[in-house]
């Protein structure tokens, strides 16, 4: 398999092999309480993709799902399905508000070979897929929802039915075209943050600085603060800094990559004629702060979902994230004249450390080491085996097959709550250690093919020496 | 898991609520598996939290499902259905059981089936008891030196019937040694699940006592024909003779050869050998002849499985495996169930069909575990938890050591083989349709 996927195939097919990446097949919502007698079962889709399918097709397909759920509750009362694993697909399942249903149907990777009569052979391998990742991914699509839209009950509130499913048609619609599946990993598991690390000095001019904003401009209930991709501080709960971070670090931000970055592709937004005092401009909000009629469009988002329930408007002022309340133009300009030039001076001075950090950490080309470690505890997540993430996809630097055995010895981390350790070396002569102390997850990749167990477990000492000289890892 | 009527057929009825959901025969081609996998509630009293598995599995007109909530892959719930599967076959044939449904689609199997479900309770026991047999595809040979295995395999060859294609000579469901008919099983080796079968088989209480004649089908070597089989326990001791023979009518035939074995035995002094063998070990569940780890003299290792592979090709014939008895802390129901799961878990993971591994060293709260497999073996071991690192390479070291060293004395080395005359076998043989698969 690891030699199929290298695309070094064997003997005869070796010229004629076609690997097919998993794909989306299918995506619905649904609630079986909207249609439960006989005709009325089309009431119970809310959403499905591809819509071109025909009806009866998708009552069916819903329907199967409903009795997979109903037939395994009388197993496992209190939560029914999870997965659905046939031979070409599999089918993931979530509940994420009661007797709402959301299914995401996910095509098996294909290795398509040539036969000898030239008939294409099909080949599904149904074992290749990690489970937890996809359910990851199909929670994540109901909280980047919920970012934007609120609950799918307050929608049901609002305007019953009709606007809920015009409401998922919006949002999905454009949300299933960023998912791409073939590149989900560990990562997506975690749903982590990458923190930047920082000197107590300038952390704490961050902090009075975001104290002093908050205090000026009373709108303002939550602010985050990131430098490049890192999140350096967040007022928020985790749980929401959680997604609102995926959603500015993989959809707005590679956005409003600095013009002289940008690709051919991407769209390029007008220069803001200017306030040359200093280099702060607004990524949602006002193209142009002197002009009276500019339009203050913010993205609603909503936080606190399960307490207090807050709808807010998230400005998104490089470098910084805030999130008022009835923002307008005028504080806008507040904002800007306010913020902007202690945010400049701020900024040389995060620079400065940045630059500090990427002479002590070495080259960025070639990681000394390669692993990937997450902190359940604040979701601090570290990775020197994914590059910087493009808009479209998450590059790593090792095999994919690798990454899989990681999520797998993520899986066996889960069963228990006790600290454990597991090394594994894998058929390509890689070694793969995992290391899980407290909430603590450490995952090491290394390329000895004649080690040893002994000269392994130095070398991950090594790397906790310098890394995490004050975590406790089990020897 | 609960064995019987519910699992190795469904009832009428029960196929038809899963026909009516399409997919599931559009998706899966036959013999195919399915499997979904709802979440398990954190339960008081249960430390880990572990996801039910559902899976199903078809086999001809049957439908087999299997429930579990223990950490094994799909892949090795279905080989546990594959295994009821065989079971139901060897009773009944697959060719009988395709003929029964498309006579009468709504046939009730469990009127055919009745008397064996204790035989699948055991079966499915012993995946969790004991999980070296189905785990690693091989058969447990009882420990005994060479001498005295050669010579019973000699004897076993001189006493023949006709028709007879195997005899199998075995204590407490280990295997002492067994000799096969060359022209019969010349083109096919004896499957070792189907060796187990028999095992199994003749370990049922039915076999209790005196001799018995039954038909039986091996459902790996040809899984629509009968062999004979004529079972007896040698002089009121725990040692077993199974002779697998074609031809119906031969009970006398195959009486006399159990005679012969007998005195044979008595000649050798083997009765006593294995009565002493067969005492070792107060193993309530199993009266079966075994060592002890404490043998190894590798302070720190536990317990172990080991699959030699690098037997020498032309006796390739029977895939064995060796392990100890288990011991404290080991000797209670769940403790042995948990570590059925802890090598059921390590041996999907270095099986894996899209990702398999070379080596797993797992660090746990309760023990460490290291699985390997090379060119010449596949090892499962269970060490202390707070052996080092090093420390575990040097009992592993021993450990290989000393098989290497007990190797004769541990696994057969030289199945023996025999000729029976051709001309009484083979014309009585074809009405029975054995020879219909080769």
């Amino acid at each position: 398999m690891a030699a199929a996927a290298a695309g070094a195939g064997s003997g005869a097919w070796a010229a004629q092999e076609k690997q097919f990446p998993p794909a989306l097949l299918s995506f619905f919502i649904y609630n079986p309480r909207f249609g439960p007698r006989e005709g009325e079962e089309e009431n119970k889709i809310l959403f499905y993709h591809p819509n071109e399918v025909e009806k009866n097709e998708k009552i069916r397909n819903v329907g199967l799902c409903e009795a997979i759920v109903q037939f395994t509750r009388t197993f496992s009362p209190s939560k029914p399905a999870k997965s659905l694993h046939t031979q070409k697909n599999r089918q993931f399942f979530n509940e994420p508000e009661e007797n709402f249903w959301m299914v995401m149907v996910v095509r098996n990777p294909i290795i398509e070979k040539q036969s000898k009569d030239g008939k294409p052979i099909i080949e599904y391998q149904e074992e290749e897929l990690l489970d937890k990742v996809y359910s990851s991914v199909l929670q994540q699509c109901y909280s980047m929802y919920k970012l934007f839209n609120g609950t799918f009950l307050k929608a049901m509130e609002d305007g019953g039915v009709k606007l809920l499913k015009e409401r998922l048609e919006k949002f999905f619609h454009r949300y299933l075209q960023t998912l791409h599946l073939q590149s989900c990993d560990l990562l997506d598991i975690f749903g982590g943050i990458s923190f930047f690390p920082l000197d107590k000095m300038t952390y704490l001019k961050i902090q009075s600085f975001i104290n002093r904003m908050e205090e000026s401009l009373n709108i303002v209930k939550y602010t985050a603060f990131l430098y490049n991709d890192q999140l350096i501080w967040s007022g928020l709960e985790q749980d929401d800094m959680r997604i609102l971070y995926k959603y500015l670090t993989t959809s707005l931000f590679p956005r409003h990559i600095e013009p002289e970055l940008a690709g051919r592709d991407s769209p390029i937004r007008a220069e803001m004629p200017g306030n040359l005092q200093h280099y702060g401009r607004f990524l949602t909000g006002p193209l142009n702060l002197n002009d009276p009629d500019a339009k203050c469009r913010f993205p609603k988002i909503f936080v606190n979902t399960d307490d207090t329930y807050e709808e807010l408007h998230l400005i998104v002022y490089k470098v910084t994230t805030i999130f008022p309340s009835h923002p307008t133009l005028d504080f806008c300009r507040r904002l800007d004249s306010i913020v902007g030039p202690q945010l400049t001076v701020l900024a040389s001075d995060i620079c400065e450390q940045f630059n500090i950090n990427k002479r002590m950490s070495g080259s960025e080309k070639e990681p000394q080491f390669k692993f990937i470690y997450f902190n359940h505890m604040n979701l601090a997540e570290k990775s020197t085996v994914h590059m910087r993430k493009t808009p479209s996809v998450s590059l790593t630097s090792v095999h994919p097959d690798l990454m899989k055995i990681l999520g797998d010895i993520n899986s066996d981390f889960t069963r228990v709550d006790e600290d454990e350790e597991i090394i594994v070396k894998a058929m390509s002569d890689y070694w793969v250690v995992g290391k899980k102390s407290d909430r603590r997850e450490l995952y090491v990749i290394l390329n000895q093919k004649n080690a040893n167990l002994i000269e392994v477990n130095e070398e991950v000492k090594k790397l906790c020496a310098t890394q995490f000289n004050n975590i406790f890892f089990l020897d | 898991m609960e064995a019987g009527g519910d699992t190795a057929a469904l009832a009428p009825g029960g196929t038809e609520d899963l026909e009516d959901t399409q997919f599931t025969s559009e998706e899966t081609r036959e013999g195919e598996g399915v499997h979904a996998v709802p979440p398990d509630p954190k339960e008081e009293g249960l430390e880990e939290t572990e996801d039910h598995k559902l899976v199903f599995l078809q086999q001809g007109p049957l439908l087999l499902v299997a429930m579990s909530r223990t950490p094994q892959s799909a892949a090795q719930l279905r080989g546990e259905l594959l295994a009821v599967h065989a079971q139901i076959v060897s009773t009944l044939t697959r060719a009988s059981v395709a003929r029964i449904f498309a006579h009468k689609q709504n046939y009730d199997l469990r009127r055919l089936l009745a008397g064996s479900e204790r035989t699948l309770d055991r079966l499915l026991d012993s995946v969790e008891q004991d999980p070296g047999a189905l785990l690693l595809g091989a058969v447990r040979c009882v420990p005994l030196a060479r001498p005295l295995r050669d010579a019973l395999g000699a004897l076993l060859r001189r006493c023949t019937a006709p028709g007879l294609a195997l005899s199998v000579l075995a204590v407490g469901g280990r295997l002492i040694t067994a000799a096969q008919e060359r022209n019969v099983l010349a083109e096919c080796r004896l499957d070792p699940a189907d060796l187990q079968l028999l095992l199994d088989w003749v370990g049922a209480p039915a076999f209790a006592a005196g001799e018995a004649w039954a038909p039986v089908c091996l459902p790996r070597f040809n899984p629509d024909g009968f062999f004979y089989a004529y079972v007896a326990r040698l002089d009121a001791m725990p040692v077993c003779l199974l002779l697998l023979g074609t031809q119906r009518e031969a009970f006398h035939a195959m009486a006399a050869c159990r005679r012969l074995v007998e005195d044979g035995m008595h000649a050798l002094g083997a009765m006593r050998a294995l009565g002493e063998a067969a005492s070792f070990s107060n193993a309530s569940s199993a009266s079966a002849p075994a060592y002890s780890v404490q043998a190894v003299g590798a302070p720190g290792l536990r317990h172990f499985l080991y699959k030699p592979l690098d037997i020498p090709d032309h006796h390739r014939q029977l895939p064995q495996f060796t392990s100890p008895e288990l011991e404290a802390p080991y000797s209670r129901e769940e403790e042995r169930q948990r570590l059925s799961d802890l090598y059921h878990r390590l041996h999907a993971r270095l099986h894996s069909t899209s990702r398999p591994l070379r080596l797993i060293y797992h660090v746990a709260e309760k023990e460490t575990l290291l699985a390997w497999v090379t060119s010449k073996f596949e090892l499962y071991t269970c060490l202390s938890p707070l052996v080092t690192k090093a420390g575990a390479i040097l009992v592993v070291t021993k450990l290989l050591r000393w098989v290497k060293k007990e190797e004769d004395r541990l696994f057969i080395r030289y199945p023996p083989k025999y000729s029976t005359p051709p001309a009484a076998s083979t014309d009585q043989a074809a009405h029975n349709g054995l020879f219909t698969g080769l």
